[in-house]
C-alpha cells in the first residue's frame, strides 16, 4: 500500500472513527484503525464491535492495499504533524507503516488488516432517507432519557418507529419518557421498529454536525444491525471526507409500549416560559443536588413556586409567572430531570401537564405536538402522611 | 404405687442437686457467704478440679459458736428474717441453703471465728451429720473445707466432666468474682500452685489485666455511669440504674458470647438481655458472627430485681426491663463512639519496639508496687491509637486524597499519617447516616413502569412484616397476587443503580438474617441493607472530584470507623509507623 493525503484530512477523519475504538477490549486488534484504499480513497475504519464507523477520506492512491495501527498512536502522530502533505507507505518486510511529512519520518509496527472484523456494507432491504437537521434535533431530544446503566440492556436504546410517513423516536430509563415524531419525506415500504443503542445516536448526531444531504439509514436484513451513510463533503468537511458510514448492533428485546406510559388525563396544564423554569430550576437543584435532587414545584393560580431545601446548607425559594388551567398542585421531581428536558425544548414556551402528586408530570412544548416528555414524580414522605 | 413422703435423707439430697451442681457451684455459694460475711480476702485452694478438695477461707465476720449448727441447717440464715426482707435482698445469699446443700453431699469441715471470741469453732459434717465439733484456735474470719464432693451420689459424681474442665469451671467463675469486687483479693491455688491473685486495690482496670492481660485490658474502654438525661424523663423512683465497667473497642472481638460478663448489683448473672443491650450498641461496628468483650457492672435499687428465680441464682428479672436495656445500651454506645479508635495497621506481632517495651516495663513495675493502675494503662495503650481528647469534635481529621487504589480504596493523608478508606463500605456509612437521619421523609422516585418482584414464601413473610419500614424508607411495593409484588417507587438513593439486582439483594438480606425484637434495630437494618446496595460498588472508577466529595461527607458522619454492618472503613498507618517502618526511627 502507497498512499498520500493531506495532514488536515487524515487528521479529521481519525477524529471521526477514533470514538468508536475500543477502549479496553481483549481483542488487541481492535484498538487499532484500519487503513485502506477504496475506489481512489482513503478509507478509515473503528470498531467496538457494537459500534463501527468508517469514512472516506481525499487521498492520492499509488499502490492499493491494506493495514491496522494502533489509532491512539497514529491519531497523536498525526496531530502533531505540520499541516502539509503525508506519504505513507506499508512495508511487507518490516511489517510497518512508514509515514513521511514534511522533514519528519516515522514507522509504525502494524497488525495485519485481514484480522480486522469485517464491517458490513450498505445494501439491506429497508433504506430510509432522513433529513439530517431533523434527525439531530430528534436525537438531542430523546437520547438522553435512556438508561445508562445496564440493569434493562433494551433501555440504553432508543426506539425507532418507522410507520406511514411517519418516524418516532423513544427513550425511557425507568424514571422518565422521551418521546418525538416527526414526518418522513417520502413513505416507507412498510413499519418497522428497532432499538437503537443511544450511545450509536449521539455519536451519529456528532458526526452528523454539518450534514446537509439526506442520511440515508439501512437495516441489515437480519435486522440486527444499522447503518447510517452520510454523504460528507459539507462544512467543515467539505473536500475532505466525502462519506462516512456508521454501523451499529441492534437492541433485542420488547421495548416498553410508550403510548401507554403518557397520560390520557391531566388535570393542571401550567404554561410556563421555557427560558426562566430552566433557569429557576437551575438555582434551586444548587440546594437540591445534595438531597437528591428534588425539588417542589408548586403551582397556584397565576404563577408557580419552585422550593429547594437542603438540610445542611439551607433552602431557595423562586417564583415564575404561569399561565394555569385546572386545579392547583404541589409536586415534587428531579431537577435533573426537568433541567435536562428543558434544555432541550426549542419552543419560548412549555406546558407543564399534571394530574395528582403521585401520578406523572408531561412536559410538552406549546404549539408542538411532536413532542412528549414523561417525568415520574418524587414523593417525599411523612410519617403523618403514611399513616 | 403408693405416695410416700421422702424420708429427709432423699429429700435433702434432691435439694443439694438444685444448688450444687458441680464444684463450681460450690465454690460459688462459699465465696458469696465469704463477701456477705465481709471479708477482705478470699483464698480458694482446689485439688483435682474441686473433686478431691475445695477450701474457701475468708477474713470476714465468722461465726459465733453458737450459731456454728444452725448454719447447717436447711433453709437457716442470717441474710433474711421475713419475707418483706426478700424484695430488699442487698446480699448475694438469702436462701439458707447453700451450706446444708453443701454437707449433705460431702465430707465438710467448717473453722470460723468471730473477732470478738478467743476460741474458733470446729465442725465436721459427712453427708450433713454433724461428726465432730470442737474448740480450736484459728484467725478470725471462716474457713470451709470441703472433700470428696458427691462421694454419696454415684450419680452425680459420674457425669462430672474432666478435672480440667471442672477447673476452667472454677477458674471462670473466680475470675468473674474478682472483676465483680476489685476491692477484694482473691487468690486461687490448684494442686498447691498459685494460679491467680487479683491485687484488691478496687481498680476494675487491675483485675482486667489479671484475667484478660495487658493487650486486651488495653483495648477496653471504660464505661462511665450515664447521666440521666431529659429526654428520659423523670424515672417513677428516681432510681436510674447505674451502669460501670469495661467494654471492648470495636476492632477487639471474639467469636461467641462467654466474655460478655454482667454483675447485677455484684451478682454475676447470664441475661440475655444485658447480652443484648451490649450487641446492639455494637450494632455495625462488629463483624457479622462477631462478639464484644464486656465487664458490666449494672447497679439499682434491690426493689427493682428479682433474684430468687433459681437456687443457683444466676438469673435475675427486672422490673423495668427496658429502661435496664436502654441504660446500658446507651453507655455503651456512647463510650464506642467517644472513644472508640481508628484500627491501626499493626507491625509484625513479636516485634517489640523499644517504646513498647518501656510501657510494657513501666507497667510491670507499677502492678508490683500497686500503684493506681489506670494511669499505667494509659501508658501502655499502644501510641498509635488516637486518643479521644485528640479525636475532638470533628470525628475525622480533614483528609487530602491522594488517589484511588484497585478502583476500591481511596488513599488520603490526615495531619497523623496515610488512610486507606474502602469506597463501598464509606459510601454505605454516609448513605446510612443520611437515610437514618432523614427516616422521616425519605425522598421517593417513582418508576415509569412498575418493577416485579417475585417472592419465595419465606421472603413474602419477611416482606409483609417489613412493608411499613420499607415504605418509609421511600419504597411503594404492592402485592399483586400470589407471590408477586410490584414496585413501584423506590428511594431517591437507589435511581442509578441496577433496581431489580438492589431489591432482590434487599430481599435476601432481610430473609436470611435473625431479626431483633426492637421496631427500631429491625429498621436499621432494613436501611444498612437499602444503602449497601446504593453505595458505589467496588471496582467502580470515581474522578477526584468524586473522591473528594465522598471523604468529606465521611468526614461529616458521626461514625466513620466502620460500615453500617460493621466492617472498618478506613485503615490508618500513622506517620510515627512509617517512620518505623522505613527505619527513620
Amino acid at each position: 500500500m502507497r498512499v498520500s493525503c493531506l495532514q488536515e484530512n487524515l487528521a479529521k477523519g481519525l477524529s471521526i472513527v477514533n470514538r468508536a475504538v475500543a477502549t479496553r477490549s481483549t481483542l488487541p486488534v481492535l484498538s487499532n484503525v484500519l487503513l485502506a484504499t477504496e475506489q481512489g480513497l482513503l478509507k478509515l475504519a473503528a470498531t467496538d464491535l457494537e459500534l463501527a464507523i468508517s469514512c472516506w477520506i481525499g487521498a492520492k492512491v499509488e499502490e492499493d492495499g491494506e493495514t491496522t495501527v494502533p489509532a491512539r498512536l497514529l491519531t497523536d502522530l498525526v496531530n502533531s504533524l505540520p499541516p502539509e502533505r503525508i506519504d505513507m507507505e506499508l512495508v511487507v518486510r518490516t511489517q510497518a507503516l512508514h509515514l513521511t511529512c514534511a522533514r519528519n519520518e516515522a514507522d509504525l509496527k502494524v497488525v495485519d488488516a485481514s484480522e480486522f472484523p469485517l464491517l458490513p456494507a450498505a445494501t439491506g432491504e429497508h433504506q430510509i432517507a432522513l433529513p439530517p437537521e431533523t434527525l439531530r434535533q430528534m436525537i438531542g431530544q430523546v437520547a438522553f432519557a435512556a438508561a445508562t446503566d445496564e440493569s434493562r440492556p433494551i433501555l440504553t436504546g432508543v426506539l425507532a418507529d418507522f410507520s406511514g410517513d411517519k418516524l418516532t423516536l423513544a427513550a425511557a430509563d425507568g424514571f422518565r419518557l422521551s418521546v418525538r415524531s416527526a414526518p418522513l419525506g417520502e413513505v416507507g415500504a412498510e413499519p418497522i421498529s428497532v432499538v437503537i443503542p443511544a450511545r450509536a445516536l449521539s455519536e451519529l448526531s456528532r458526526i452528523a454536525a454539518e450534514e446537509e444531504a439526506p442520511i440515508t439509514m439501512t437495516i441489515t436484513p437480519g435486522r440486527n444491525q444499522v447503518l447510517f451513510h452520510l454523504q460528507g463533503n459539507a462544512g467543515a468537511l467539505q473536500g475532505k471526507v466525502f462519506g462516512i458510514d456508521l454501523i451499529s448492533q441492534l437492541l433485542e428485546g420488547r421495548f416498553p409500549d410508550y403510548n401507554q406510559l403518557i397520560p390520557k388525563t391531566r388535570h393542571t396544564r401550567t404554561i410556563l416560559n421555557t427560558g426562566e423554569f430552566l433557569k429557576a430550576c437551575r438555582m434551586a437543584n444548587i440546594f437540591a443536588r445534595s438531597e437528591a435532587n428534588i425539588i417542589r414545584l408548586s403551582v397556584a393560580p397565576d404563577h408557580m413556586t419552585i422550593y429547594a431545601t437542603s438540610a445542611e446548607m439551607g433552602d431557595s425559594v423562586s417564583e415564575i409567572d404561569a399561565h394555569v388551567e385546572g386545579d392547583p398542585i404541589i409536586i415534587a421531581f428531579n431537577a435533573k430531570y426537568l433541567i435536562d428536558v428543558l434544555s432541550v425544548v426549542d419552543s419560548a414556551q412549555v406546558a407543564l401537564e399534571t394530574t395528582t402528586a403521585s401520578s406523572p408530570g408531561v412536559i410538552r412544548p406549546v404549539g408542538d405536538e411532536t413532542f412528549t416528555h414523561v417525568i415520574m414524580p418524587m414523593h417525599i414522605r411523612t410519617e403523618s402522611a403514611n399513616e | 404405687m403408693t405416695i410416700r413422703v421422702l424420708p429427709p435423707e432423699v429429700a435433702a439430697k434432691i435439694a443439694a442437686g438444685e444448688v450444687v451442681e458441680r464444684p463450681a457451684s460450690v465454690v460459688k455459694e462459699l465465696i458469696e457467704n465469704a463477701i456477705d460475711a465481709g471479708a477482705t480476702e478470699i483464698r480458694i485452694e482446689v485439688r483435682q478440679g474441686g473433686k478431691r478438695l475445695i477450701r474457701v477461707a475468708d477474713n470476714g465476720c465468722g461465726i459465733p459458736s453458737a450459731e456454728v449448727e444452725l448454719a447447717f441447717a436447711r433453709h437457716s440464715t442470717s441474710k433474711l428474717s421475713s419475707v418483706e426482707d426478700l424484695t430488699r435482698i442487698i446480699t448475694l445469699g438469702f436462701r439458707g441453703e447453700a451450706l446444708a446443700s453443701i454437707a449433705a453431699v460431702s465430707h465438710l469441715t467448717m473453722l470460723t471465728r468471730p473477732a470478738d471470741e478467743p476460741v474458733g469453732s470446729y465442725l465436721r459434717l459427712e453427708g450433713g451429720n454433724i461428726i465432730n465439733r470442737e474448740g480450736r484456735g484459728c484467725p478470725v474470719g471462716t474457713m470451709v473445707t470441703v472433700e470428696n464432693l458427691f462421694y454419696n451420689i454415684p450419680a452425680r459424681l459420674k457425669f462430672l466432666r474432666s478435672e480440667t474442665t471442672e477447673r476452667q469451671h472454677i477458674d471462670q467463675l473466680i475470675t468473674r468474682y474478682a472483676m465483680a469486687y476489685p476491692q477484694l483479693r482473691f487468690s486461687v491455688t490448684h494442686e498447691g500452685r498459685l494460679t491467680f491473685q487479683s491485687t484488691g486495690s478496687g481498680q476494675l482496670s487491675d483485675v482486667l489485666i489479671k484475667v484478660y492481660g495487658l493487650e486486651v485490658a488495653g483495648q477496653m474502654l471504660a464505661v462511665s455511669s450515664s447521666q440521666p438525661r431529659a429526654e428520659d424523663g423523670p424515672s417513677e423512683d428516681g432510681q436510674e440504674p447505674r451502669v460501670s465497667g469495661y467494654v471492648s473497642v470495636p476492632t477487639l472481638h471474639r467469636a461467641n458470647r462467654d466474655h460478655l460478663t454482667f454483675f447485677v448489683n455484684g451478682r454475676w448473672v447470664r441475661d440475655r438481655m444485658l447480652t443484648h443491650a451490649v450487641e446492639q450498641a455494637y450494632h455495625t461496628l462488629l463483624p457479622v458472627g462477631r462478639h464484644p468483650l464486656a465487664v458490666l457492672r449494672v447497679d439499682l435499687a434491690p426493689a427493682e430485681l428479682d433474684v430468687n428465680i433459681h437456687p443457683a441464682k444466676s438469673e435475675v428479672k427486672f422490673l423495668h426491663s427496658e429502661r435496664v436495656f436502654a441504660t446500658v445500651q446507651k453507655a455503651v454506645r456512647r463510650t464506642l463512639v467517644e472513644q472508640a479508635p481508628i484500627p491501626v495497621i499493626s507491625p509484625q506481632s513479636g516485634q517489640w519496639t523499644a517504646a513498647d517495651w518501656e510501657r510494657r516495663q513501666a507497667l510491670i513495675t507499677a502492678d508490683r508496687e500497686r500503684l493506681p493502675t489506670q494511669l499505667a494503662l494509659d501508658a501502655q495503650r499502644p501510641g498509635e491509637f488516637l486518643t479521644p481528647a485528640q479525636q475532638a469534635e470533628d470525628k475525622l481529621p480533614p483528609l487530602r486524597v491522594l488517589g484511588q487504589v484497585a478502583r476500591t480504596y481511596i488513599i488520603a493523608e490526615g495531619p497523623s499519617g496515610l488512610y486507606l478508606i474502602d469506597q463501598h463500605a464509606a459510601h454505605e456509612r454516609i448513605l446510612y447516616e443520611q437515610l437514618i437521619a432523614q427516616k422521616e421523609q425519605s425522598p421517593a422516585q417513582a418508576l415509569l413502569e412498575p418493577t416485579i418482584l417475585e417472592l419465595t414464601p419465606d421472603q413474602i413473610a419477611v416482606m409483609e412484616e417489613q412493608l411499613p419500614v420499607l415504605t418509609r424508607l421511600g419504597f411503594t411495593i404492592e402485592p399483586f397476587g400470589g407471590s408477586t409484588y410490584l414496585v413501584r417507587a423506590v428511594p431517591a438513593v437507589l435511581v442509578g443503580t441496577d433496581l431489580r439486582q438492589a431489591l432482590a439483594g434487599i430481599v435476601d438480606e432481610l430473609a436470611e438474617g435473625r431479626m431483633s425484637p426492637l421496631a427500631h434495630e429491625r429498621e436499621k437494618r432494613v436501611i444498612a441493607s437499602v444503602c449497601k446496595q446504593a453505595a458505589i460498588k467496588a471496582g467502580q472508577v470515581l474522578s477526584d472530584e468524586e473522591l473528594r466529595e465522598l471523604i468529606r461527607q465521611l468526614e461529616a458522619t458521626t461514625m466513620p470507623r466502620t460500615c453500617p454492618h460493621g466492617r472498618p472503613t478506613m485503615i490508618h498507618l500513622s506517620q510515627a509507623q512509617l517512620e518505623r517502618e522505613f527505619g527513620r526511627r
